[in-house]
Formats: structure tokens, sequence, C-alpha cells
């Protein structure tokens, strides 16, 4: 308890202190880098409240980040900028959608669920691709970024990053509170032991759909942000790959931990620009000169291998499971 | 709007569900028999496609390309079973997808370093070009007709297969009851791998038959995966009769509406109505009528159990 | 307390409830033994409300519960416990019975934790100090031995304070050691509780039972004293194959 306090602290200071030793040293990529991973780890720890917390094995939680980036980008694009205008619609959105995916799909058990879940954020995806007033496939520029009068300018990269590192702290939070609440134990126990759960007096269906509303919001914040982040926003955030990603984020940091989601996000984007970075290295050896692109040709196998002899993920190496 | 142009589209659709149906036999059966759930069945299409396309440029003949797709998908779809899925049958689910989930990001790269990431499309050879008069004022394709014909000569050799013979009586007792067909003592791990090569060669022949009407690229496995799951769900996992009548009804649904959904539309409501709505209401449609076959039959039109 | 008529219940052409009249009186530990494939665990399963009838009725209190899911039927008082041991092996044995005492409060909460809510913790505690697990409590119910994940079933349905108490093979893979134990337990249980006891160790079952009910391809062909039931010709032809 004590060395995961610490930890904690070490790893809050380290991120808190990452801007101004970058802009001191004039790596300033790196703040902007770490900014997204930050965004992406909100999305990661919503999906770690289905997915670790709930076994609800969600193919499609990109569809929030999705839903939540257009969103701000729609507003905006119609003249709304007020920034909490646009954040709370973008929860909303995002949770009315989860309502709808959550209610068919979590009747479904198994192979259906992941299925079911992957074919509505398909058809998100489609949907976005159609709005040719929104650019369709080429996607929309974020117009203004949200406006939050006088408290604070997202225009400024630093107070934007440490927005998204108090909003990430948060979500850790609000997800750490929630799985051990009454609530959460339920949605917990439903995973451990269906039958048992039933034949005590809870039926799962609610409390599965709640979490997966629940999860839905918070993502759709993430998807806020990251419109926000990128300035621009595309169907492909809705893509299934991204969903991958953010599944991936969870099971490498490790499932149903606290941080889990927050490492697993960091070594997911990290390990994708390293091998950039080592493709770039390795090519001018074969007399080319960009290879970065191709990094998904060692990923895949990455992907693959960290799946048969990872399994406890991150989290794992640091912490023996609650007791 | 002409009959001949819907019987035309009804063609079309049918020849999208066959090749969906080629798709969708595979992945189920897997998913039935070894309750595997395989992300880059997809890969295997989109293997077939290049392939082919490849082989017969370089050998100059159509039939060799042919071959040589078929076969190389199927190699491919055994080393990939060998080498990684193996070591997923006793894992769960949420593993089986993530590790198939690399094997794609793998797939897909590796297309794109030795063929770029642009659209191919397949050249024909002159006999397959043409076009048939089906009846007075009514000429289509003679390649999608050879698909919707190919197709459907697959699928009843499929029907055969499985309900006529040993392997077929096993797929169907392994689709049903694993443990029960493992203690008849039949090798499993033998039947896991001729299925597996079946299906892999079936998503093959589908990449094969498509590359010349779809464009041929990198991540064109998925697209199609992710309509196959469509056709599995409405058509109930493991049931290669739910999976031709769920490929045919996808197909024909998601084609019509492409067609007919926007007109449709403009006359009805208003043309601004159907310009606005009217594609983004058909791409959508195949995934709403999942959602209420879900409503009606959470198991699907034909489960395979009961 | 309740009673069943007329239950039947068909899987194609085998009837395995066929019929079934059956009543439990407040207060009463009511057996029910049957030979194998005697149609036990359909008629169990039936009553939990796991499995619907075809025909026939159950009430439970007073009210008809034929059609009601098990999650309902649970929180009028009707507790199970399970024929293969049914716990939270990844909860500590705490954590499992806290559930059990949760689900009888019949509230929840988004935020405050559940863990350290004394209107929780403390009936669990002594739930389990009643099963003799007041020593465990911290331990992962995987980490238990199979006879005391048996005691801390008996524990989870107790905390939800239930009407009647519904037993599947209690016993059932237990060494002659752990099964004393759980009968000493239950027999301390059977003066304040109602309990359905469904059991193959005819020693525990002639030791607690107020009454039995003898199930015979899925019909009740007795219910009545241990003396009487022990007397039955019948009973004895079904079970030592008497012709």
């Amino acid at each position: 308890m004590r060395s995961r306090l610490i930890l904690w602290v070490l790893a809050i200071a380290l991120l808190v202190a990452l801007p101004p030793v970058m802009t001191a040293i004039g790596q300033t990529f790196y703040i902007d880098l770490v900014r997204r991973i930050m965004i992406l780890a909100i999305a990661a720890v919503s999906l770690n409240l289905i997915l670790g917390y709930g076994g609800l094995v969600s193919f499609g939680h990109a569809a929030y980040l999705g839903i939540g980036a257009y969103s701000v980008g729609i507003l905006a694009f119609y003249g709304f900028t007020n920034g909490w205008l646009q954040w709370a619609v973008a929860i909303g959105a995002s949770a009315l959608v989860a309502l709808a995916i959550g209610a068919v799909s979590i009747r479904t058990s198994g192979v259906y669920f992941i299925m079911i879940t992957l074919a509505f954020t398909q058809m998100l995806y489609y949907l976005g691709i159609s709005l040719e007033e929104f650019g369709g496939d080429d996607g929309m520029r974020l117009k203004a970024k949200s406006q939050f009068a006088g408290l604070i300018d997202l225009r400024e990269p630093i107070t934007f990053y440490y927005l998204a590192l108090v909003l990430m702290l948060a979500s850790v939070y609000l997800v750490y509170r929630i799985v051990n609440s009454r609530f959460g134990v339920v949605l917990r126990a439903a995973k451990s032991n269906e039958a048992r759960t039933r034949a005590i007096g809870f039926p799962p269906y609610p409390y599965r759909l709640a979490a997966f509303v629940m999860a839905g919001a918070m993502c759709g914040l993430a998807g806020a942000l990251y419109a926000n982040h990128t300035n621009y926003i595309v169907p492909g955030l809705m893509s299934w790959q991204h969903s991958g990603d953010l599944m991936f984020m969870v099971i490498l940091g490790g499932m149903a931990s606290t941080a889990g989601p927050v490492l697993g996000a960091f070594a997911f984007i990290f390990t994708e620009e390293f091998l950039k970075v080592l493709l770039n290295w390795v090519a001018p050896i074969f007399g080319k000169r960009d290879w970065a692109e191709y990094w998904a040709i060692l990923m895949g196998p990455v992907l693959v291998l960290s799946v048969i002899f990872f399994r406890r993920g991150l989290a794992g190496i640091f912490y023996k499971p609650d007791a | 709007m002409s009959w001949i142009l819907v019987f035309e589209q009804l063609l079309n659709g049918v020849q999208l569900g066959v090749t969906l149906f080629l798709m969708a036999a595979g992945l189920t059966l897997v998913l039935g028999i070894m309750n595997l759930v395989n992300l880059a069945h997809g890969s295997l299409y989109m293997v077939g496609a290049y392939l082919t396309l490849a082989a017969t440029q370089w050998t100059g003949n159509y039939f060799a390309g042919v071959a040589l797709g078929l076969l190389g998908a199927l190699v491919i779809g055994m080393l990939v079973e060998v080498i990684t899925l193996r070591a997923l049958y006793e894992r769960d689910h949420l593993d089986q997808v993530l590790a198939t989930f690399g094997l794609i990001l793998f797939f897909n790269e590796l297309v794109a370093i030795l063929w770029g990431r642009a659209s191919l499309y397949a050249q024909l050879p002159e006999w397959l070009r043409g076009h048939v008069e089906l009846f007075a004022g009514s000429t289509y394709p003679v390649y999608r007709l050879s698909v919707i014909i190919v197709g459907l000569i697959v699928a009843v050799v499929l029907w055969y297969v499985v309900t006529r013979t040993r392997l077929g009586m096993l797929i169907r007792a392994g689709a049903t009851n694993r443990t029960m067909v493992a203690a008849l003592g039949v090798n499993i791990r033998l039947l896991y791998t001729v299925v597996f090569g079946f299906g892999a060669a079936l998503a093959g022949l589908a990449g094969v038959m498509a590359g010349p009407i779809y464009s041929v690229q990198p991540g064109m496995g998925e697209l199609i995966l992710i309509q196959v799951f469509v056709v599995i769900v409405i058509g109930g996992i493991g049931s290669v009769r739910g999976a031709l009548v769920g490929a045919l009804i996808v197909g024909v649904v998601d084609t019509l509406g492409r067609a007919f959904l926007k007109p449709a539309l403009s006359t009805m409501i208003s043309p601004t109505a159907g310009e606005a709505a009217g594609p983004a209401l058909a791409s959508m449609l195949i995934y709403l009528l999942m959602a209420v076959v879900l409503a009606l039959r959470p198991a699907g039109l034909f489960p395979a159990r009961g | 307390m309740l009673e069943v008529r007329g239950l039947t219940k068909a899987f194609g052409a085998l009837r395995a409830c066929d019929g079934i009249d059956f009543e439990v009186r407040e207060g009463e530990t009511h057996a029910v033994i049957g030979p194998n494939g005697a149609g036990t665990t359909t008629f169990i399963s039936q009553l939990a409300g796991n499995l619907l009838p075809d025909s026939g009725s159950v009430h439970f209190a007073g009210s008809d519960v034929t059609r009601l899911p098990a999650p309902q039927r649970a929180r009028m008082g009707l507790a199970r416990s399970f024929q293969i041991t049914s716990v939270y092996p990844d909860f500590t044995a705490l954590d499992n019975v806290a559930l059990a005492v949760q689900a009888r409060s019949g509230r929840t909460g988004f935020w405050k934790a559940a863990r350290g809510d004394a209107s929780l913790v403390e009936p669990a505690k002594q739930a389990l100090q009643a099963v003799g697990l007041g020593e465990r409590t911290h331990v992962f119910a995987a980490n238990l031995s199979h006879g005391e994940q048996r005691q801390l079933e008996v524990a989870m349905a107790l905390a939800t304070e239930p009407r009647l108490l519904l037993l599947d093979e209690p016993m059932a893979g237990m060494g002659t050691e752990e099964s004393q134990r759980m009968i000493t337990l239950l027999s301390r249980l059977k003066q304040t509780k109602t309990i359905i006891l469904v059991e193959h160790d005819m020693d525990a079952v002639f030791r607690l039972a107020d009454r039995i009910s003898v199930l015979v391809y899925g019909r009740v062909i007795a219910t009545d004293t241990p003396e009487r039931i022990r007397a039955n010709t019948e009973v004895r032809k079904a079970y030592l194959g008497e012709d």
C-alpha cells in the first residue's frame, strides 16, 4: 500500500515536471506526445471499467472517442464554441449512443458481444464518412478550440497539458471509486460468477448497462479533448483499429487494475514511437531514407507475442493483485 | 425506375452475398467448432486477392494466377494456424481477438510494403470481360455471373460435405458438442487443422473472385470481415445454412439500399432529404438490420445448438 | 411457506418433472431425496427460478412466483446454495458474504467504498462466525478448502436473511470429517430457519429432516416423517430395487 502510494507520487511528479524540463531542452514534441497519451489514457481507463472490471469485451470503444470529437467539431462548425456546452454535449451524446448500443448488445454474450460492438462502431464509422457536410472521409478541421471564458486557454499547449493531466487523474480516481462502491462490487461479481450473482438477487443486465453508459460518457470526454488536441476530426477515429488500440492499452497495462490502463497507454504509444525511430535508424543500412511509416510490420508481431507471453500486463510487474 | 435495373441490382446483391458466404462459412465453422475468434480471416481474403493479381501478372495466365492465389491463401492460413493460433485455442476470446488483431496489422503492412498502399485493379482475361444477355434488353457482366455460379456451386458442395459425409458429421457434432467428439476418439487437432485450412481456402477464393470487382488494397480484408460478422450474427454461429441465408440477406439489402434508398427517399419525401440521409442510411442499413434480428432472435436465425 | 402444484417439465420425450405436488411448512426442514436421474436438479432449478416449468405453479410466501426470474425470487427471501461450489474465487470470504448482505439491503451506490461500510461488513462477519469461518475472513475464496467453500456458500445464503433456504447437496464431495461439521452447522441452523435440503447423504438427511419427500422418475412417491419413509415399501423398492 505504501509503496504503491510512493509510485503514484513519483509518477505524478514526473508528469508535472515534464513540460518545464522539455521546454528548457527544446523538446516540446514530447509535451505534445504525452498530452496525446494522457487523453488516450482517459479512454483506456473508461474501457477498463467495462472490460477489466465488468468482463464486457467491447470491440467498439473508439466509437465514443469519435462521438465526443464530432460533438465538439460540429458545435464549433455552427459557431457554438462554449467549452462547457461542447463538452457536456460530447459526454451526453456518447452516453446516449452507449445506452442504445449497450441495450442491444449486453443481452448477448461471448463472441456475439464482440462482433456486435465491433459492427455497431463500424456503422458509426460509415456514418461519419457519409456526412459530406462535415468533410466525409477527409474529416473536418476544428474551427476554434473549446472556449472556457478566461478560465482555461486551450491554445496554450502547456495549460492544455496540465488540464489533460488533471482530467486523467480524475478519471482514474472516479473509476477507482466506482469499482469499489456497492455498484462496482456487483459489476465485478457478475464477471466473476454470473449464476451466483443472480442467485443472490442481482440481475447483471442493469449493472452492466449502467457501467457501459458510464464508460461511454467518460470516453466521450476523451474524444472532446482529442478534437482539441489534433484540431482535426476524422471518421478514422472510430475505426476498428482504434478500438483495438484501446483494448491493447488496457491489456498491456493489466486488466482490472487502477493504474493499468494509464501504464498501458504509455507503453503502447511509446512502443509505437520507438518502432518508428528504430526503423528510421535501420533504414540507411539498406540505403533507404524513411521507413517509419512501416512501423506496423513490427508492431503486429510485438502485440501477438505480448498476448501469448505477457498475460498479466505491466501492472502485474509493479504490484501484486489486491489483497 | 425500370424493373431491369432492379433485377440487375438484385443479381449484384446475390453476387455480394455469395462472396460474403464464402467468408462466413469458414469463419462460422472455425467459431462453432474451435471456439476461436479469428480476425485474421479477412487477411486471408486479402492475401488471396493480392497473390492472384501478382501471379496472373507474373505467369501471364489467369488460371495459373487463380490456382497460385488459392494455394497461397491455403498455405498461409495453415502457417498462421500452426505458428500462432494453436497457442490460443485454450485462451479466452479476448486473447484471441487481440492476437489476431496483431496479425492483421502485420499482414496489412506486409502487403503495403510489397505492393504499395494504393488500390490495384485486377485484369480479367478477354473471355470474362464481356456481357451476356439474360433476356431481351438486359445484359449482365459475364464475370459477376460467374462469381454467382461458382459461389452457388461451392455452397452446394459445402452442403453436401457437411450433411452427407463423415467429415461433415464430425464438423456438425463438433459445433454442438466438442467434448463428445473428443470422447469419440477423433483426432481433434487434425480436425481443427482441416477445418481451418478449409476456411482459409474459402476466404482465399472469396478474395480471388472479389479482386476484379472491388479495389485490391491493404485493409480490404477488414472491411468485408465486419460485414461477415453481421452475416454470422444474423445467421447464427456455427451454422452453414445460417451463413448462406444471412449472407444473401446482407448482400441483397446492402446492394439494394445503396442503389435505391437515395432515389426512393428523394421521390417519397424530398430531394434534399434523399440527398442528405440516403447515403448515410444506406451505409447503416445492414447494421440496423442486425440490431432488429438481435432484438427478435438473439441467437440468430439458424442457431446451431438445439 | 412454499407450495408447488402440478409442476411439469419435459425435455423432449423425457418428463423430468411429472406433475409434482410439494409443500414446505414454516420452520420445518424438508429434505428432497431421489435416486440419480430422479429429476431433483430440474425440480430445484424450477423452485429457484433458473428454469421455467411447462405447467403447474409455484407459490412462495403467499404469492405466485411461477414465472418470476431467479434474482427476484432471491429478493423475496428464497436463498439457494449450489450443488457445484459456486462462490467468487477472486473475492475474499468477507467480500463474498458482504455482497450477499448488500443484496438484502437493496441499496446501491456509486461512490462510497463497499468494503468500509459497517452496515455490510458487520453482518457479513457475523454470518462467517455462524458457519465457523470467523478466522478466515480475509482469505480469497479460491484459497479456501472445499469444505470451507461449502460453508462459505451457506454463510452467503444466510446473509441474505432468507425466509427459505434451498440447499442443493451441501455435502457433495466432502470427506467424513467435513460432512460431520456441516451436519452440526445445519442442525444448528434448522432451529431458526425453514430449509429445503436436497442431499444424497442419507445419514445427513435422516438426522436433519423433519419431513422427507421422495422423488422418483419426476414424481413424488411419498412425503412423510423420516421414520415412516424408512418403513415405506414403495420407497424401499425404488431405492433398493426390491421388485
